[in-house]
């Protein structure tokens, strides 16, 4: 039961992301987006990945790789984010 | 499983962080070239894919409560191969605008068919992983770990699709 209501929960977000990319709302658009992402992928990584009830241990393990991810994400775009921007090679090429 | 998972974060990550920057760098071009993206079956594809989730998770509970799990696999299967079809009928409708497209589209083209093709490799693997248990597995513990593995691509495509399907739709 709780599998189905997982499904039915996901199939409602995927709804709500799609319909609210056609109402114009500027950033907040991708803001939505990216928080139904985030709310479908916990929906999947508590219930159809049993994170919800798993010990400490596993779930530290599951979030290890986020982590480093938004180490990587900081890092490079202190770096990107703060020099002006020069077309990469790809767009120049054109 | 979850230490493999995390090496596998790490792995699409870079395709991610170019895909911020572009949209923080050329974001005009970035959404008109989302416009030429079948939202339709990008939305269909979704849905698909989280179907296949579920029909996952129940193939588990069906092995954990001694029931053969063969149809929810052998489902799974069918669904993971029609989010592939669809996948690439896309790509080869997609495939003549993306050549002819420059500068920003022409970025957001490359990490499109990038990501969304790692991603695509990912799941075919998973299908033939799944297939296989769908034959032979009898107990519970390689369907569990599978499933993790199945569960993780699902949650890489809830990310793609509003990334590249649903940018400025309105406009």
């Amino acid at each position: 039961m709780s599998y189905f209501l997982t499904w039915l929960a996901l199939m409602v977000l995927l709804a709500l992301t799609t319909a609210s990319s056609y109402i114009p709302m500027g950033i907040f658009n991708t803001v939505a987006n990216m928080g139904i992402s985030c709310a479908k992928a916990l929906l999947i990584a508590l219930f159809f990945m049993h994170l919800r009830g798993a010990s400490a241990l596993l779930r530290i393990a599951a979030v290890t790789g986020l982590l480093w991810l938004a180490l990587l994400f900081g890092l490079s775009w202190t770096d990107l984010g703060t020099r002006p921007s020069a077309p990469a090679p790809i767009d120049a090429r054109r | 499983m979850w230490a493999f998972l995390a090496t596998e974060v790490l792995f699409f990550g870079p395709l991610f962080f170019g895909y911020v920057h572009g949209r923080a760098f050329q974001p005009e071009a970035f959404a008109s070239a989302s416009h030429h993206m079948h939202v339709v079956l990008g939305t269909l594809n979704t849905a698909i894919l989280l179907t296949s989730s579920f029909t996952m998770a129940l193939g588990l509970r069906a092995s954990q409560t001694d029931r053969s799990p063969r149809l929810w696999l052998w489902l799974t299967v069918l669904l993971g191969l029609a989010f592939l079809g669809i996948k690439g009928y896309e790509y080869t409708s997609e495939w003549s605008e993306a050549a002819s497209a420059a500068g920003g589209e022409a970025r957001f083209y490359f990490l499109y068919y990038a990501t969304t093709g790692l991603h695509a490799v990912h799941l075919a693997i998973g299908i033939a992983i799944v297939s296989w248990l769908a034959l032979r597995a009898r107990r519970e513990m390689p369907i569990e770990v599978t499933g993790l593995y199945w569960h993780f691509i699902d949650i890489v495509w809830v990310f793609l699709y509003p990334m590249f399907y649903l940018l400025e739709r309105y406009g």
